[in-house]
């Protein structure tokens, strides 16, 4: 089960290479609790005044930002000095500089793999890594982007994670079951061709044992519209 | 991508700096800071190993994951 020969993270990639723009499309919208936690976060509590030279510049991440819906509120938050969005998939990042441009934000973009990321240790101080982590094909693979997560978020910075859950309505399963399973969910395009999508959909627990295991501190979680929600905090080595 | 993003990226593999080679700019009247870099190289300073900026975006995806897709 650990293991799913099909998925990869380079299939995983070329999948959103080809539904990039109609995906895009699709994907207008902020979600609510990511407006929620950029608006309260402690992350970002204070920084009205002057920070010293060794917090700035704030750096805020949209981890699997696709077309940066998310990189566009943080843009737009006045404590944050610089937002950089990073995607497995190169379609996606241009369906971001193209929503960059029509909606006037700033946002510097970066092709990656959230299981190694091309960041400097503590570099960031506000992340969103939404619905993404659920998209990597081993349980290794998650853990290790958690830990990746928690290696570039500063020890003040927060982060909002977000998974698929068991708990969805979508799903006939048991929410307090130890471990969640691998499915694929079709993705149609406009012109009735399907896509398969690999999606790991977490148990609650297993969710929180994970995070709980890896690199970050978990601040607190629960569960919201089917997904599971963290905020986590970078740990000091 | 601008420059000054060398600030904060780093090699994926071994987390070490990289250095901006063969690099060409869009034309911004010479204001360096604002200078968007188009094309070149990001090299790891540790382990030499090449990353592309196509078009101005930077693809540091690990080598083994960056060959091309299929069309």
């Amino acid at each position: 089960m650990e293991e799913d020969d099909r998925a990869t993270p380079s299939t995983v990639r070329d999948t959103y290479d080809r539904i990039a723009s109609h995906f895009a499309t699709t994907r207008e919208y902020a979600w609510p609790e990511v407006e929620s936690f950029i608006e309260t976060t402690d992350a970002l509590a204070d920084r009205t005044v002057p920070a010293t030279s060794a917090t700035r510049p704030i750096v805020g991440l949209d981890l699997g930002c696709g077309n940066c819906r998310h990189a566009e509120l943080l843009a737009a938050t006045d404590a944050v000095d610089r937002v950089l969005g990073l995607d497995i998939s190169r379609n996606l990042l241009e369906t971001a500089r193209e929503r960059a441009r029509t909606n006037e934000f700033s946002v510097a973009l970066c092709q990656g793999d959230a299981a190694a990321l091309p960041l400097a240790t503590d570099a960031i101080t506000v992340g969103v890594y939404v619905a993404t982590l659920h998209h990597l094909p081993t349980r290794e693979l998650r853990r290790r982007s958690l830990d990746e997560l928690g290696r570039v978020l500063r020890p003040d910075g927060r982060a909002l994670v977000s998974g698929w859950s068991t708990a969805h309505d979508r799903f006939d399963s048991d929410a307090v079951a130890e471990t969640g399973f691998d499915t694929t969910v079709e993705w149609t395009l406009p012109g009735g061709e399907t896509i398969d999508r690999f999606y790991h959909i977490y148990s609650p627990p297993e969710f929180e044992r994970d995070l709980e295991r890896s690199a970050l501190d978990l601040c607190e979680w629960e569960l919201s519209s089917g997904n599971c929600y963290a905020v986590v905090a970078g740990t000091r080595e | 991508m601008k420059e000054s993003l060398l600030d904060i990226l780093r090699c994926p593999l071994d987390k070490h700096e990289l250095e901006l080679e063969n690099a060409t700019y869009a034309d911004t009247d010479g204001d360096t800071d604002a200078a968007e870099v188009v094309s070149g190289e990001l090299v790891c300073t540790d382990c030499g190993e090449r990353y592309p900026i196509d078009d101005g975006i930077p693809n540091l995806l690990p080598p083994d994951m960056r060959e091309e897709s299929p069309a």
